[in-house]
């Protein structure tokens, strides 16, 4: 059973980052006042051209800059629409997800059947070997690839950023009330492209290593929908980066056990009472094309649990989500 | 000095800017999406003159975009509906899955004639996806939860279960392909004479014209129209808006349960995992492009209809694959929101003579 916990718990952490590095880039552009639903859109054209520029080059350091830069230039569009033009946050990020998932079926077509070398297995550096040795849990966090570290390393950084920096408190002052920062002197204009250039390469980042490290390999519409529990994911961690770390360990697990369901074996003896009502349920529970919906229902659950439990003072949203800023000139 | 540019909010939008503004959002996403062909080395013209001039010149290309249009304009007023109310339902494709699984139900266990048969199965289906768009309905309407997110998580959801049953219990007829059995011919449309395109048509048709009359002439589309454009005030006149919300989240899901069916009963004649190709998701800028009348998603539908029969014109004669219709629709509508900044504030470069009072007004770069 230690091993099974073990395995689980490492598959659990791998299938964690893609969610750190997207809902930590999701709480960014949101802090600062800009919603992106466009980051499924973002992680797939960061994950098919981190794995394009891998094939091609064979350098998978090489693959996930690119693909962390090709996030940012779709969120480019969806800052100048928003911030410049102040069109709506939420057409523009739906039509982006649109515009990347369609993108990426059209120019993916070419790449899907291509093999690299991505991000080998490795320990941490420096301190690894002797942490690997921690029970149960010194596999799953210490041997891993190198996004897997960064995703990790990234969550104090961008708490450290968003709350003990001059910039983070000028970004979180422009998403709660616009107007005062830019009296104080605050570019809003300019923080609100940051935070969303931001999270865009996040997003970006999140989609290379799906391809890179997670998958090593390109499938059409391979992102299946994590970008939209990154969204969910950030209301539930009410906008806080290290309770984005709890859920995305949370969405790990629930990705992992759906890959091992089939060594799971819960089945009660034949000639026990109820089982022959049981075990059918159980038949069809543990089922994997039904288990691959747990991700998605249980996000909805959590949504409902932390919005039904906090009124929206205390939910933590930032104040100024959703609305353009305009500058009064009379 | 400083140089910058200032938006003024216009009063009126000028005659050329309003009759202008579709023009420029389809020749807009059009020419962007040339560079998208231009990278696979396809002429775009030579590609445009085969999507449009071609599909519209023949009658089974004409034939093909009546038919796609049924489940657009369907999935279009499941989307068009809520918007109406000021809510997202970007779940359109999940509740025409869970129509298309509830009517095939139907048409394969239940044996009636045709007559009672299909409007049995048509029910079937309008309440199984007004059902899943009932529970974001009723999730946002009770509680706030955030109704894009939650129709859009179930559209997973909902595919699932559907592939989970044409591989499980409802497969049937193919060997060990996933797939339900044939329809029995009382359960599939008749062709409609003249036309040449399945009954399920007049169905779409319908459902336009009911839409119309219900945001126009009844009570509760004039409800849904006050909470979409001021749900304070409609609060204060004592109008519900979770009762408005419920509403039109069971009524826009029903229509695309409803277009489910359709698909199956008129086209694909069995439920087969991913038999839709995007209808639920191209709702959605049918919606936005249509959203000041049901008659006008019924257009909207109509023409990316035909930008989905010459998608796969395309597909056939350049080897362009298919996706190209995706990228086109999310164009459009990026071209139109751009479009709109322009017919709300006409914009100026001024220079900024420093005459104001200490204010912070005139930054440098201050409009980014």
């Amino acid at each position: 059973m230690a091993g099974f916990a073990a395995g689980l718990l490492d598959a659990a952490v791998r299938a964690s980052t893609v969610f750190v590095f997207a809902a930590l880039g999701e709480i960014i552009s949101e802090r600062g006042g800009v919603l992106n639903l466009g980051v499924e859109g973002m992680m797939l054209v960061g994950a098919l051209s981190g794995f394009a520029t891998t094939v091609v080059t064979g350098n998978y350091w090489l693959g996930f800059l690119v693909g962390m830069a090709a996030g940012a230039a779709l969120a480019l569009i969806h800052a100048f629409l928003c911030i410049t033009l102040k069109s709506s946050q939420v057409i523009s990020g739906v039509m982006l997800t649109l515009l990347g998932t369609g993108l990426t079926t059209y120019f993916g077509g070419a790449w899907v059947d291509r093999s690299i070398d991505g991000f080998p297995q490795m320990t941490l550096p420096v301190v690894g070997e002797y942490l690997v040795e921690l029970p149960v849990i010194g596999e799953a966090v210490f041997r891993s690839t190198a996004p897997d570290f960064i995703a990790l390393a990234l969550v104090p950084v961008v708490w450290w950023f968003l709350f003990r920096t001059n910039v983070g408190l000028e970004i979180i002052s422009v998403g709660e009330d616009p107007e005062t920062a830019d009296t104080m002197g605050v570019d809003v204009f300019k923080i609100r492209y940051l935070c969303v250039l931001l999270g865009g390469a996040f997003a970006g980042a999140a989609g290379a290593h799906l391809s890179l490290s997670f998958s090593q390999l390109w499938a059409t519409g391979m992102v299946a929908g994590r970008g939209w529990i990154a969204v969910a994911l950030v209301i539930f961690a009410q906008w806080r980066p290290e309770r984005a770390l709890v859920g995305a360990y949370l969405f790990g697990l629930l990705d992992a056990l759906q890959l091992r369901s089939q060594s799971i074996d819960l089945a009660l003896d034949a000639g026990a009472p109820l089982a022959g009502v049981v075990n059918p349920a159980l038949d069809f529970l543990m089922h994997p094309t039904i288990m691959a919906t747990y991700p998605y229902l249980a996000t909805i659950l959590v949504l409902v649990v932390t919005v039904a439990r906090f009124d929206d003072s205390r939910l933590g949203a930032p104040s100024a989500l959703l609305e353009p800023y305009s500058r009064e000139t009379d | 000095m400083n140089v910058s540019i200032e938006l003024e909010a216009r009063d009126d939008v000028p005659a050329w800017l309003a009759y202008g503004t579709p023009v420029f959002t389809v020749v807009g996403a059009l020419a962007l999406a040339a560079v998208a062909l231009v990278a696979l080395s396809v002429n775009p013209i030579a590609a445009y003159g085969t999507m449009f001039v071609e599909t519209l010149t023949d009658p089974f290309g004409l034939r093909q975009t009546a038919t796609r249009t049924v489940p657009l304009v369907l999935t279009g007023l499941a989307v068009y509906l809520p918007l109406r109310a000021g809510l997202w339902n970007v779940g359109a494709e999940g509740q025409l899955y869970m129509g298309a699984v509830a009517g095939t139900w139907i048409g394969l266990n239940v044996s009636l004639p045709m007559a009672a048969l299909i409007p049995l199965a048509l029910l079937g289906a309008g309440v199984a996806g007004g059902i899943w768009a009932g529970i974001p309905g009723y999730l946002r309407a009770k509680w706030g939860v955030n109704e894009i997110i939650t129709t859009l998580l179930l559209t997973f959801v909902a595919t699932q279960i559907a592939s989970y049953l044409v591989r499980g219990p409802m497969q049937g007829g193919m060997g060990n392909f996933p797939g339900s059995a044939l329809l029995p011919v009382a359960a599939q449309y008749p062709t409609l004479p003249v036309l040449e395109v399945h009954a399920g048509f007049l169905v779409g048709l319908l459902a336009v014209a009911a839409t119309a009359v219900l945001v126009a002439r009844t009570r509760v589309g004039f409800e849904v129209t006050v909470v979409g454009s001021n749900p304070l005030a409609a609060a204060q006149a004592g109008m519900s808006t979770t009762r408005v919300y419920l509403f039109v989240f069971l009524v826009g899901g029903a229509f695309a349960g409803l277009a489910g069916f359709n698909e199956i009963a008129g086209v694909q004649e069995r439920l087969r995992p991913e038999f839709s190709s995007g209808y639920g998701f191209t709702a959605i800028p049918i919606a936005l492009l249509g959203r000041n009348g049901a008659v006008r998603v019924l257009l909207a539908a109509a023409f990316f209809a035909l930008l989905f029969v010459g998608g796969s014109k395309l597909e056939v004669a350049y080897g362009v694959p298919a996706a190209l219709t995706d990228v086109i629709q999310a164009l459009v509508i990026l071209c139109l929101i751009t479009a709109e900044f322009f017919k709300r504030y006409s914009v100026a470069l001024e220079l900024d003579r420093g005459d104001e009072p200490a204010s912070v007004e005139g930054e440098p770069g201050g409009a980014a």
